[in-house]
Order: structure tokens, then C-alpha cells, then sequence
């Protein structure tokens, strides 16, 4: 870690705590590199894959953990492996391709030899030749290895960390591991991937899926099609350090209350009168039996896992560079559904990712907060719904102390 | 046997119909190219290749393809923009029971109203199955496969 990313900073926080965030936190391409060295490469546990990606020993996928390249693998052994996807030698790419399988990382540029445990094994004309060049005589091999990472699953899920001092993995996820041990049930099957490129900073994205409040107001086709509405029964689940988080509502609890209906019709998004011609597509049945229709769990920094209706997916988090994320997502089914099951999963894609009509404006709306807070200055977000403080709210939806505790995870993290 | 110039002629006027339309913004006149139970499906190459089933939209009838752009107009947020397709190579590739299997390439340019920022949006191919019904031709399939699998921001009109 260099000490130019890390030294202290002279950006200082709104006096009003965590219910407030600085514009400039978005902008400000030091803030980015004190979070690639802080949180990035700091002691969290990072998204890398599914399981089912790397199925058998010698399977690879490659991914990025904040700017960083990083294999995920299954060494010979079969046992799960992350590295630093940058030759010892002179930092070039060792995998080029997304996925595969294969018995070695092999550096193109001078041929050096990686196992899948990351160890370089050999150095091409390592000995010279004819007694002439080659490296010193004290060259060890076993000094010049892949940038090794703890590598850790939990239901399918692969996590990766750079550090020795993050704790296990499912001591990390705390209460969060409920919610994704509720849903992964059984193994996944992937279907397909989508990369949504949003043009704004990665953490204008990471707030919204902790954002219940803002899914049944901007998220219109939910309420106009009659999918999910606020007065449904809900609840959200803050892991106690308030890294992780998951709300959930279930389908068909609808409650009509006076002060409900007051608000609605303000809303663009209520309209009792909007039907589907063809209402097949959300169509749902309760698969897991909790009655559980939407189900959004955030994991700091940069992974969320979903279930809406069918759809099942995780969704990763990629920055690049202050002004733009990838959003990469990995559409799953689990490997024993019926063909109706998958069919049903893959027709309510069309609700979600990068066309997806309940949730496409999300892009949307992070581009334009982007546009909105460039020469912000000092300004600040307002985040006070159901409190000030990080356990005021409750377990409501239209609360936002899932952000407030965001970011006061994230100021603690990077000192500010 | 050879496909006649007339069919020809109509099926390239077909894929040309789509894409003007779109580029018009008349969305809504997009589900009487398609034939009843036609189906539209945009898919990655990047999945195709694969072999993963995943479409980013898959509309399966007419009916289904409406809902998509009722959804457009009044329930989804979006800034501002409009197409221009650039249609190319327009191929019958071969003829089955009276349905003609029909590849063309296109390139869209996304123009966004707020900056006139105009790029190329998405290129792809076009995999189409045309039939001709009482002459009149229609889209029994039109399956979009688009070659970078990224999207940027938001993939909201039909490409």
C-alpha cells in the first residue's frame, strides 16, 4: 500500500455525521485510489464468482477486484484459489481468457510458468544459455509467485480478500449470510451474463440497492403493473456492523391504509387501472416457501445478490476510474430446476439488468446524479428518512439507515 | 432454389421497415411486423457463444412485445435519446416451409437529447425467420444478437 494512497487526508466530513455524504466523494480521483488501497485491496472479503464457474480442478474465470485483475480457480486438488492476475516478472497478464481450463498460467511475453496455486515454476532461459545471461544463480522461484489472495465460498458464492486480518467469511457476512443461505439453496446453474456500463461513480451504485425507499417510487412499472407496492409486508436486515444488508417483501400482503392511499396517488408510480396483456411474466409461485417475492442483499462493497420473482442473480460491482462502473451480472437457476423453472427465471430477465423494465432506470438515475453534483463543492446528500443516526429506522423500508450505515462503514474505512 | 427478387425486395424492405420505425419512435408499430405469435429476443454474442440461453429482452408474442413498449412509454425512466440504424448485408440464407432464414448487420447510433453525445450504441447481426403471408411479409423470429456485451446504461428502445 503506497503512502501517498493512504496518508491523511484534508477532506473533512459533514459536521451531521453519516446521514450526510460530501458530492465530492463521487469526483475526487484521490478518494478513488485511497479506495482501491483501502477497500479494494484492504481487509474485506471481494465478490469473485460463482462456484459453478469454476466447476473442476483446472477451471478459471477471471475478474477484477476493484482495478485489479484476479483469477479465481480450482487447483489440482479441486480447492478453491484467488491471485493477482500479474506475472512476477514484468506484470503482464498470465490468463487471457475470461474462463477456461487448464493445468498452468503460462506469461506469453517471456514464458513464465504458473501452477494454479499461483507458484512460478519455471522461467524460460532461466540458466542463460552457453553460460551466458539468464538470472542470478540465487533466483528462487518460489520468492517470484502470483500475488496470492484468501480465497473463501460460502452457498456457491466466491469471495476473495487480499488481506490476513479479514475474518472468516462467515463471520464477515454476520447476519447477511441468512439471507443468502435462504436463497442459494441448492447448486446454481448459470444462464447468462449481462454488463451494465453506468457512467458515474461505483459507490452512486452501490447506494442504490440499499435504497428501499426509492424501489416502489422509481421503479414505476412495479406499482403501475401491480407487482409490489410499499404497503406490502417488508422488512430489512442490517448485519450488526452495518457492512451487509437485505430487505425483503412478500408478494400478495397488500394493506390498504388511509395514509397509504393519500400518498400513492402523489406517486407516478400508482395506477390502479394499468394491466399487462400478457401477465404470464409475473407470474410467481412461492418456490422457496417463506413467501418471499423480492429479496435484495448488498454486501460492502460491491456485490448484491437478488431474487425478483424467479430471477435469481448476483450482481458485481467493477469500478473504473471515479466516473464509471461496470454493473456485471450473472443470471442463475439452480442445476436440478425443471425446464418450465428455468424458462420462467429467463422470461423475468426481462424485468431486471441492463432492459429490464422494472429495473433499467437505475443507470439511469446514477448518470444523472453524476451530471447533477459535477461543481457541487461542499454540498451534501440528505439521508434522514426514519433518523439521523445509524439505529434509527428500524426495520422499515421507507427508511434509509441502510445508507447512513453504509456510510459510516465507509468513513471509517478510509479515514475520513 | 434461388429466392426471387420480389420476395427479396420484401424481406429487405421488412428488416428496413423495423429499423425506421424505431428510429422514428414508432415503437408501436413494431408488433404488426412480427407475425401473432412472433417472437423478438435480443441476446449477447457473448452468451450465444456460450451457449447461455440468457436474453436481455425476449418478447414472445405480439402481446408481449406491446407490454415492452407500454412499459416504455409510461412506466420507465430514461434520459432522453433517440437511434439511427445503419442496416447492412441484407442475406437470405436459405428457405424452409415458406419461411425464409434471413441475416442482415446493423450499427446504432444512440443520439442523447441533453449533450448531442452521438455514438455507436450497439452493432450486431440481425437473425431473422421472414415468412410471407398473403404476400404481405412478417417476422416469425427476429433474434438480435448484439456483439459487445456491454450495454451502456440502459438498453430501453428495441434495437
Amino acid at each position: 500500500m503506497s503512502a501517498l494512497e493512504t496518508a491523511p487526508t484534508a477532506r473533512t466530513w459533514p459536521q451531521e455525521g453519516p446521514g450526510r455524504a460530501p458530492y465530492w466523494v463521487f469526483s475526487d480521483p484521490d478518494v478513488y485510489a485511497r479506495e482501491q488501497a483501502l477497500i479494494f485491496r484492504g481487509a474485506m472479503w471481494h465478490y469473485v464468482g460463482l462456484e459453478a464457474e469454476v466447476p473442476e480442478a483446472g477451471s478459471f474465470k477471471c475478474t477484477r477486484i476493484g482495478d485489479a485483475p484476479v483469477i479465481v480457480c480450482r487447483d489440482e486438488a479441486g480447492r478453491l484459489r484467488a491471485m493477482v492476475n500479474r506475472c512476477a516478472h514484468r506484470g503482464n497478464l498470465v490468463c487471457r481468457e475470461e474462463f477456461g481450463k487448464g493445468n498452468e498460467f503460462y506469461c506469453v511475453y517471456h514464458a513464465w510458468v504458473y501452477n494454479l496455486a499461483g507458484d512460478l515454476k519455471s522461467a524460460a532461459f532461466r540458466r542463460g544459455l552457453r553460460g551466458e545471461g539468464g538470472l542470478p544463480a540465487d533466483f528462487r522461484l518460489e520468492d517470484h509467485g502470483l500475488q496470492k489472495l484468501r480465497c473463501e465460498s460460502f452457498c456457491g458464492l466466491v469471495f476473495a480478500s487480499y488481506s490476513p486480518d479479514t475474518p472468516p467469511l462467515a463471520d464477515w457476512l454476520g447476519e447477511a449470510g441468512d439471507g443468502v443461505r435462504r436463497t442459494l439453496v441448492k447448486p446454481l446453474k448459470v444462464l447468462g451474463y449481462d454488463t451494465q456500463r453506468i457512467n458515474a461513480n461505483w459507490k452512486n451504485y452501490h447506494e442504490n440497492p440499499r435504497d428501499s425507499y426509492h424501489a416502489n417510487i422509481l421503479h414505476s412499472f412495479y406499482g403501475t403493473f401491480g407487482m409490489s407496492r410499499q404497503s406490502q409486508e417488508s422488512a430489512m436486515i442490517i448485519e450488526r456492523s452495518g457492512r451487509h444488508q437485505y430487505f425483503y417483501t412478500k408478494a400478495g400482503t397488500e394493506k390498504s391504509s388511509a395514509d397509504y392511499k393519500e400518498t400513492a396517488s402523489g406517486l407516478r408510480s400508482h395506477n390502479d387501472g394499468f394491466k399487462l396483456e400478457d401477465h404470464s411474466i409475473l407470474e410467481w409461485r412461492d418456490e422457496y416457501g417463506d413467501g418471499i417475492s423480492v429479496q435484495i442483499l448488498s454486501l460492502y462493497p460491491s456485490f448484491v445478490l437478488h431474487q425478483i420473482a424467479h430471477s435469481l442473480a448476483t450482481r458485481h460491482l467493477v469500478p473504473n476510474g471515479p466516473d464509471s462502473c461496470d454493473l456485471n451480472w450473472t443470471y442463475f437457476g439452480f442445476a436440478d430446476d425443471p425446464p418450465a423453472l428455468t424458462a420462467q427465471r429467463l422470461a423475468q430477465t426481462n424485468l431486471v439488468g441492463s432492459a429490464g423494465m422494472v429495473s433499467m432506470e437505475d443507470a439511469a438515475v446514477c448518470n444523472m446524479i453524476r451530471r447533477a453534483t459535477a461543481g457541487a463543492g461542499d454540498a451534501a446528500s440528505v439521508m434522514w428518512m426514519g433518523g439521523k443516526d445509524l439505529a434509527s429506522g428500524g426495520s422499515s423500508k421507507l427508511s434509509e439507515r441502510g445508507l447512513r450505515n453504509f456510510w459510516h462503514t465507509y468513513r471509517t474505512d478510509m479515514g475520513f | 432454389m434461388p429466392i426471387g427478387e420480389r420476395e427479396h425486395r420484401a424481406i429487405e424492405n421488412l428488416v428496413y421497415e423495423w429499423a425506421r420505425a424505431v428510429d422514428e419512435g414508432r415503437f408501436e408499430d413494431l408488433a404488426g411486423l412480427l407475425v401473432e405469435d412472433g417472437e423478438y429476443k435480443v441476446a449477447s454474442r457473448y452468451n450465444v457463444d456460450r451457449g447461455l440461453p440468457l436474453a436481455v429482452i425476449h418478447t414472445r408474442s405480439r402481446g408481449q412485445l406491446r407490454d415492452r413498449i407500454t412499459s416504455l412509454r409510461v412506466a420507465n425512466i430514461y434520459e432522453a435519446h433517440c437511434y439511427r440504424h445503419l442496416v447492412s448485408g441484407v442475406q437470405a440464407i436459405g428457405e424452409e416451409g415458406g419461411a425464409f432464414e434471413v441475416r442482415s448487420n446493423y450499427a446504432v447510433i444512440r443520439i442523447m437529447e441533453h449533450d448531442g453525445a452521438s455514438s455507436i450504441f450497439s452493432t450486431g447481426q440481425y437473425r431473422d425467420s421472414v415468412v410471407l403471408e398473403g404476400g404481405t411479409p412478417r417476422f416469425r423470429r427476429r433474434h438480435v444478437v448484439f456483439d459487445s456485451k456491454a450495454i451502456d446504461t440502459l438498453l430501453v428502445y428495441p434495437l
